[in-house]
Formats: C-alpha cells, sequence, structure tokens
C-alpha cells in the first residue's frame, strides 16, 4: 500500500473542497461532543447507581429468645451462602447505641425503657443485588428470625424492597435509554460522512473515469476517499474530545461539588474517554466513507 | 496483437455498435480506425479497454481473451494499452508531471522511478520546461502531448488513440502524429481512430474503414478516400 500517496491525495482533496470538509468536521465534532457528553453522564450515573447498589443491604432480625448457639448457626448458615458477600453481627448492645447516637440530644427517651427491647441482627450485602429479593426470602421461614406470626409481607427481614426494585428498574431504562441516544447519533454521523463523501464522489468523478482507464485497481482508487472520511472523523473528533474535556473539568466537577451523591470526578476514565472519541471519530469516517463508496463509486 | 473474430455489439434497444467485426492488427503495426461519427470507432476501442463485453464474438489482446478475463485483472489488462483521447482526459487539479507520475503510481512503481522517468518522457514529448504547469496553463497541442506522455511512460505494448487530433488546428496535429510515429517506430503497436482525411492520406498506413458498424475496407498503405 503506498500510504503517503493516498494520504497526500485524501488531504489535498479535503483541501481543495475545504468547505465540505469543514462541514463534515464540524458535523462529527458535535455528534461525538454529543457523545462524549453522554458517555460522562453515563459513567456518573452508573458510578452513582452502582454506589446505590452495594448500599443495599438485608437485616435480618433475631428472636430475643434465641440461645447464642442459634445466632451463631444462623450466622453460619448466611456465610455458607454464595451469593453473600459480607455479614455484619449488630448485637442487642451495638443497636441501642447506634439508636442512642441517632436521637442525639433526645437520649433521655430511652431511658423510658426497661432493659435494651432491640433484637439483634445480621447485616447482609450481596455480590449481586439483583438476587435480594431472592436471598431475602429464604428467612421467611426461619424458626430463629423475628418474624410476627401472620404478617405478609414477614416483618423479621428488610430489604428495601421497594427500593431496590426501583433502583433496578432505573437503572435499566437509563442504559437502554441512553444506549439508544448513542445509537441514533452514531448512525446521524455516519450518515453525513457518507453523505460527504459521496458529494467528493461526485466532485471527482471524471478523475474516477481517469484513474480506471489508466488502469488503476478499484482500491488504489477507493483508499483516498477513505482516509478523506477517517481524517475527517479524527480531526472531529479530536476537537470534540478536548471539548469534553474542558466540559468535564468545567461544568461536571463544578457540579460535583454541589451533589456529591450523585456525581463522582473519578468516575470519568478520562484517558480512556479520550481515545474512544477519537477512535470512534475513525470508526465513524472509516465506515461513513465505505457506504458512500458502496453505493456512489461504480468501478 | 489485436484480434476480433465476429465481434459484434448490440447497444440497447436494438442499436447496433458494431456487426460482425474480423480485425487482425499484428504486433508493430500502426492503424487507422476510419469513418463517420457513430460508425463504431468508439466501439471497437472501448471493446478494446474492456469497458463493456461485446454481444457476440471474441477479442483477443496481446495473447489475452477479454472475454475470459476477470474483472479484478481488468485494471491490469488496462496498464498494457496506453489512452489517448480527443479531450485529453487530463486530471485538472495535478500539473503536469503528477498527471504522467500517476499512470505509474497506479502500476505501484517507487516514487524514486517516478522522479526518473517522469521528466524523461516530457523531455521526449517537449513538454520538459513545462512539468509543473497546470493542465490548464497549457495549449490544447501542449496538454494532448501530456497525455502521450502518460500513455507511454509504462511503455505499453499497445497505444489506443480516439481522435487524438480532434480538438487541434491542423499544424499542432502534425506534431501529434510525428509523435505517435515515432512511439509505433520503438515497436508499440499503434491502433489510432480518426476522420483527420489529410492526415491519414499523408501517413500511408493500414486503414480499417468502418461504416455502421461493418468493416467496408481493410488496406495497408491505404486512404482515407
Amino acid at each position: 500500500m503506498q500510504f503517503r500517496f493516498y494520504l497526500s491525495e485524501a488531504v489535498n482533496s479535503l483541501l481543495r473542497n475545504w468547505v465540505m470538509s469543514v462541514a463534515a468536521v464540524v458535523t462529527v465534532l458535535v455528534s461525538m461532543f454529543v457523545l462524549g457528553l453522554g458517555l460522562i453522564l453515563f459513567f456518573n450515573f452508573q458510578d452513582a447507581i452502582s454506589d446505590l447498589r452495594s448500599k443495599l443491604e438485608i437485616e435480618v432480625f433475631i428472636k430475643n429468645t434465641a440461645t447464642q448457639e442459634e445466632i451463631d448457626a444462623l450466622g453460619e448458615e448466611i456465610r455458607a451462602m454464595p451469593e453473600v458477600k459480607s455479614v455484619y453481627f449488630v448485637s442487642k448492645e451495638e443497636a441501642l447505641e447506634t439508636l442512642r447516637e441517632s436521637l442525639e440530644g433526645n437520649e433521655d427517651i430511652l431511658d423510658a425503657l426497661s432493659g435494651n427491647p432491640l433484637p439483634p441482627s445480621y447485616q447482609i450485602t450481596l455480590e449481586d443485588p439483583e438476587q435480594i429479593e431472592e436471598v431475602a426470602s429464604r428467612f421467611f421461614d426461619n424458626p430463629v428470625v423475628d418474624n410476627t406470626p401472620g404478617k405478609d409481607p414477614p416483618d423479621g427481614v428488610k430489604y428495601g424492597g421497594e427500593t431496590s426494585d426501583r433502583v433496578l428498574r432505573v437503572t435499566t431504562i437509563f442504559m437502554i435509554g441512553g444506549s439508544g441516544f448513542v445509537v441514533l447519533l452514531t448512525i446521524a454521523s455516519i450518515l453525513l460522512i457518507s453523505n460527504t463523501i459521496r458529494l467528493s464522489i461526485f466532485a471527482r468523478r471524471r478523475e474516477v473515469e481517469i484513474m480506471r482507464l489508466v488502469g488503476a485497481t478499484n482500491w488504489f482508487i477507493r483508499w483516498p476517499f477513505v482516509m478523506e472520511g477517517v481524517i475527517s472523523g479524527v480531526v472531529g473528533a479530536t476537537a470534540a474530545a478536548l471539548l469534553v474535556l474542558v466540559a468535564n473539568h468545567f461544568l461536571i466537577e463544578s457540579v460535583v461539588e454541589k451533589m456529591p451523591f450523585l456525581f463522582n470526578a473519578t468516575a470519568v476514565p478520562t484517558f480512556t474517554l479520550t481515545i474512544a472519541i477519537i477512535g470512534g471519530g475513525a470508526l465513524l469516517g472509516a465506515i461513513g466513507s465505505t457506504l458512500a463508496l458502496r453505493r456512489f463509486l461504480k468501478i | 496483437m489485436i484480434t476480433f473474430e465476429h465481434v459484434s455489439k448490440i447497444y440497447d434497444p436494438n442499436i447496433i455498435g458494431l456487426d460482425d467485426i474480423n480485425v487482425h492488427i499484428e504486433r508493430g503495426e500502426f492503424a487507422f480506425l476510419v469513418g463517420h461519427s457513430g460508425s463504431g470507432k468508439s466501439t471497437f476501442i472501448r471493446l478494446l479497454l474492456k469497458e463493456f463485453e461485446p454481444s457476440r464474438g471474441s477479442i483477443t489482446v496481446a495473447g489475452r481473451n477479454l472475454q475470459r478475463m476477470r474483472r479484478s485483472t481488468v485494471p491490469y489488462h488496462r496498464r498494457n494499452i496506453g489512452c489517448v483521447f480527443q479531450d485529453f482526459k487530463l486530471l485538472p487539479n495535478k500539473n503536469v508531471a503528477d498527471n504522467v507520475a500517476y499512470a505509474l503510481r497506479v502500476t505501484g512503481q517507487p516514487t524514486r522511478a517516478i522522479r526518473r522517468k517522469v521528466p524523461e518522457i516530457l523531455q521526449l514529448v517537449g513538454l520538459g520546461d513545462k512539468m509543473y504547469n497546470l493542465p490548464d496553463e497549457l495549449s490544447a497541442g501542449e496538454q494532448q502531448r501530456v497525455s502521450v506522455a502518460r500513455a507511454f511512460v509504462n511503455h505499453p505494448s499497445l497505444l489506443v488513440a480516439d481522435e487524438p487530433t480532434g480538438n487541434l488546428d491542423p499544424d499542432t496535429s502534425v506534431g501529434i502524429m510525428q509523435l505517435l510515429y515515432r512511439i509505433n517506430r520503438t515497436g508499440t503497436t499503434v491502433l489510432m481512430a480518426t476522420h483527420d482525411r489529410e492526415m491519414v492520406d499523408k501517413m500511408r498506413k493500414r486503414v480499417i474503414a468502418l461504416e455502421e458498424g461493418k468493416v467496408i475496407r481493410d488496406e495497408d498503405k491505404g486512404l482515407y478516400r
């Protein structure tokens, strides 16, 4: 492959039809910029969501009448479950202490209590939060667990069923919606590049005819057009990547300060993102020009 | 070098381009293809270049049967045939040297060889001092010389010219004819389609006359008539 020759042909053509080239580059820039912003939001949301999900836990309350053996046995049983990531035992005293701290300033309410009515409990986090309901249900009929008889759902097991369902649903919707948006933008970019290359082919159809007559192979004719697309893609995407980095720095990071619970500055892998945007631009250019060549360059 | 056996070309719908042509041109020959517009000269040349297929018959160029040639090898076939056209067909955005170099680039020749061969051939056609001009900046005759240089720079075994002097004044035409004659003298087969009566009569070479797609006359050292 005569890389340098193809490259200079492509660059010359881009410069000669600079109006068209600028249009293509700006198109890629806009698409990839929006795509990049989308990715930043995506990374942040994903981070926030996985954070939320990792905080979902099952609380299993134990009957005050349970013996130490029964409590230990339940602990062993829980630890043996493959879905379980970690187990923490909260003793009666610790539960009371936590409650006392949360009452801050009104501790004297507790003095009205005789003894400690709080039950001990196990706090369980799972490897995969999706299984939370299934794992929680295993404790519904356990005799050691402090379930009030006849109550449905059982009150001895707390796993934030509603909350976790909602978080999972939002995650799924966000993933699907986000992917759909990205796909749409990608298609738009490809079509626009393809159109630019198509115009370039039309502008040079006499040249193409001459190339064929002097015995140029199909790929000898195609390569400069492909490179034209790739160059437009890379130039547009590089500019977009810079803008995305700037946007990430000024916009998102200022939001992070105000809403640290939702945005995490370290959530965006900047280097990967830059490479992905530029690589994506090159890919868009290549696909766009290939499409145009297939449809409009009959050789 | 060129053999047409019972070749017919019928364009849709029912327009006869060539009608049962039998022609054989030897290696090293110089032949004129004469006839009115629409007599089939261009069809003959385009069939040679395998721009399209004949409706019937078989065509052999340089020992290769064009019907049996795969599409992917057509570019290599064309590199063996230098082409000169009435409208020059130069790349308008490239200077003279790059236009000629293009025919070499296509064959994958290294840059160093290209740098050597291009000035050489441009000297030969008398344009050594216009290498860096754009085609627009040249006269018609000079543009046709560039086109001849491009056609010949690969030293093809066959050079085909379709009305190369059609757009040129008589004096300039003589210059182009001399160039083609010199190329023929190097052993290259030259086939030239023309209706330049004066030129044909002056050269006294083989004349193949076409009319309505048929060969009506084929004689050595012939006249246009």
